[in-house]
């Protein structure tokens, strides 16, 4: 049956025109039959959805496009609650996927048959898609990477080693993922450009006021991460972007933990390059993608040499083309991007403000819950009137190895959950610790999963104190 | 046969001296824990100690009547096979045959949560590790926890190994590897294959070759740094079997070891990046 519904176009039945928040009871039956219409026999859940008396949550209506989420994992219910580290992917992006492989497998940009014509136009319009995610004002400046790793590193290298030098300065924060720390120091290693960090604040974010001080002449890039990985804070990108331009720096947003949560706009916020990855917002792995204005990519040398990236290449010499080919040598992951698309599509079909509300509600439940567990120390700020956390938490229990927490969760309770230093080691050293634990939420995870995670970690936190 | 007798030998034999001599459980250690409400509070069955189990290689108490019981299933292992089993190690403490015994006893352990519970146990009796071995050149890398191994060569020509990890999962994991390899021969060291404790794995689903997979990640940081003390012109295995398969396993890890050893610089143009790198859990076998 599950795989039947999977078929189906999925999202529409949670496009906003479909369903709303319900708010009285008249358009509570609303949704309770679009519901129904469309998803009543992919699991036995749903009845019991359509007779509760609550508004079905966002989650539990997002849950039937993700099959992978019905499952038993050593004999408990799956409980996934590691979207930070990859997402899971909804049965639209999978039907996209395959619908490349199966019925238009072709290159892309050079063959004149129809199966090349029509993969090139997917996968154009692919670009297109993330540039209208993102409200980039036009899609060549999406540039598809393997993932925002190489969107970094491209950055780094290109612009990087073409306009650093000895004495610059590049301002990160010590929050920031390993991907937004090792290729500066690279670059810093051959350029001679000096790295600084911005240090915590007491509220256990990244303190502003300290980068305000730090910024100077000096400066030319400001490399920082959007929302933290492991804090869960985010950064005021468009007061830094001001700040930055103010000196003449740029700005390299990483905002792979915020572009899947919330609406970015990459116009709003006028950065000049902005990074993100597929896989962390239900589409594939293996393409992700750079976000840089127009002026400053059609400034930047090649990155990988090869085809694609090329205009005329001649022994000595080669001519290349413009953004965003010039940064896309070799074959691309075609049908991975056409599914980035589809994943976007499938974003924008709920709704990203509405994605970010049903995650504001879950972050607190979260926080509220994991926080009123004995000896539980949680990472980052606060969540209060004014600060807003992301849907996850980075937490360790005194006298217990994160490891052993995350390993008997999955053994006993099936609850999946992140455990060790996130790629932000210096950000753990930071904060005294070598590895956290980390329980991270998307719009599929519900307060019943935060619920059974609780109960879990609490009957997990007993089984090793009994062994003290 | 009697296999209570059995065990009894096993024990003698196959505890290492290095295990008997520093085991001294706490109070604390030796009484029944506290398990939460939906584990019944079973007990793991102890050749010493009828609360707990400390005894490597051991299996479970077929005879849940003498003892509280213990969900480990023996249909795996029949009666025949766990035998022979301790009747070779009766006669021989190679670190083979305890790998073996270990195998079966983890193998024989049906539910997750008693492998967690079985290294737990194996975690309190590791022999500490001093402080002034917790350097960072001890550190195995490529695990999510931290695990430090200290290696030395005695006055015999055996390995003699000590680790420490702040994981308890780790610890348990450490403490079976040495009972395994502690006191062993280069070669036999060096012998081990790690996809002979994937049937072990605890935590750790699919193949060993995981990057959170500490029983390889240990094991591989074993050899790696028992290596220059192996010599494979040894008489005394030069006409063993199983040399053939050392050597084999040797020009294996070659790929792996000159990378360690500087002799192949392809792989960063640098000598500069740490072995910290490496990827450690990464099987070159074709």
């Amino acid at each position: 049956m599950e795989g039947v519904a999977m078929k189906l176009p999925s999202f529409k039945s949670l496009a906003p025109n479909a369903i709303s928040f319900a708010v009285g009871h008249r358009s509570f039956t609303r949704v309770r039959r679009s519901f129904s219409l469309s998803v009543c026999s992919v699991a036995s859940s749903s009845a019991t959805i359509a007779a509760d008396s609550e508004p079905v949550s966002l989650g539990r209506r997002a849950r039937k496009d993700f099959r992978i989420l019905h499952q038993e994992v050593n004999g408990s219910k799956l409980v996934y609650l590691d979207s930070a580290a990859t997402s899971q992917k909804p049965a639209a992006v999978l039907d996209a996927l395959q619908n490349y492989y199966e019925f238009y497998n072709s290159n892309v940009h050079r063959g004149i048959h129809y199966l090349s014509a029509k993969a090139t136009d997917e996968f154009e319009l692919a670009r297109k898609k993330v540039a209208r995610f993102i409200n980039a004002s036009d899609s060549r400046e999406i540039v598809f990477t393997r993932n925002a790793t190489e969107a970094i590193n491209l950055v780094a290298y290109s612009w990087g080693l073409s306009n650093l030098k000895p004495g610059d300065e590049v301002i990160l924060t010590v929050a920031e993922h390993h991907s937004c720390i090792v290729p500066w120091q690279i670059v810093s290693q051959k350029t001679g450009a000096v790295l600084k960090f911005v240090t915590l604040n007491e509220d256990e974010v990244p303190d502003m006021d300290m980068l305000r001080e730090m910024l100077s002449q000096k400066t030319k890039l400001v490399a920082v991460h959007h929302v933290s990985n492991v804090l869960a804070s985010s950064l005021p990108i468009e007061d830094i972007v001001v700040w930055a331009h103010d000196v003449g720096a740029k700005v390299l947003v990483d905002a792979c933990q915020s572009v899947p949560h919330m609406v970015v706009d990459v116009q709003k916020l006028n950065a000049d390059f902005l990074v993100a990855s597929s896989h962390k917002m239900c589409g594939p792995t293996g393409i992700g993608f750079l976000y840089g204005k127009s002026d400053l990519l059609h400034e930047m040398p090649p990155f990988l040499g090869g085809g694609e990236m090329i205009s005329d290449v001649f022994l000595d010499h080669s001519t290349y083309a413009e953004p965003p080919s010039r940064f896309e040598a070799g074959t691309p992951a075609i049908g991975e991007a056409i599914a980035l698309g589809a994943a976007c599509d499938y974003l924008s079909g709920i709704g990203m403000p509405k994605i970010h509300e049903y995650e504001v509600e879950l972050s607190k439940y979260l926080y509220e819950k994991l926080s009123s567990l004995p000896d539980v120390r949680i990472y980052g700020p606060r969540p209060s009137e004014s600060v807003c956390r992301a849907a996850l938490c980075s937490f360790n229990v005194e006298g217990l190895h994160p490891t052993d927490l995350a390993t008997f969760l999955d053994q006993q309770h099936g609850v999946a959950i992140r455990s060790g230093h996130h790629c932000a080691q210096p950000l753990h050293r930071y904060l005294g610790v070598n590895a956290s634990a980390r329980a991270s939420l998307y719009f599929y995870n519900t307060k019943e999963e935060v619920d059974s995670f609780i109960v879990a970690l609490a009957d997990t936190v007993s089984f090793f104190n009994s062994f003290k | 046969m009697n296999t209570t007798s059995s065990i009894s030998s096993l024990k003698a034999v196959a505890s290492p001296p290095l295990f008997i001599s520093t085991f001294r459980p706490t109070v604390k250690s030796l009484r029944n824990p506290k398990f939460p409400s939906r584990f019944s509070p079973k007990r793991i069955r102890c050749m010493q100690d009828s609360n707990i189990n400390l005894n490597f290689g051991s299996k479970s108490n077929p005879n849940p009547s003498s003892s509280h019981e213990f969900s480990v299933s023996f249909a795996t292992v029949s009666s025949l096979e766990a035998e022979e089993a301790l009747l070779t190690t009766t006669t021989t403490t190679s670190s083979a045959d305890k790998l073996r015994l270990l195998v079966t006893e983890f193998r024989s352990l049906t539910e997750p949560i008693d492998r967690v519970k079985r290294l737990l146990n194996y975690a309190t009796v590791l022999a500490p590790l001093d402080d002034s071995a917790r350097v960072p050149a001890n550190r195995v890398t490529g695990c999510t926890t931290q695990v430090w191994l200290e290696i030395k060569k005695d006055e015999l020509g055996r390995m003699r190994f000590k680790a420490d990890s702040d994981s308890e999962i780790s610890k348990g994991f450490c403490s079976c590897l040495i009972w395994i390899l502690d006191g062993a021969k280069p070669e036999e060291v060096m012998g081990v294959r790690s996809e002979d404790l994937s049937e072990m794995n605890v935590g750790v689903h699919g193949k060993a070759q995981s990057r959170v997979n500490t029983w390889h990640n240990v094991l591989m940081s074993m050899q790696k740094r028992t290596l220059p003390f192996f010599d494979g012109d040894d008489d005394d295995v030069a006409h063993r079997e199983e040399d053939r398969r050392l050597v084999q396993h040797r020009q294996e890890h070659d790929l792996l070891f000159n990378y360690v050893n500087g002799r192949r610089r392809s792989y960063m143009e640098s000598s500069d990046y740490s072995v910290s790198l490496l990827p450690l859990d990464y099987d070159f076998t074709i």
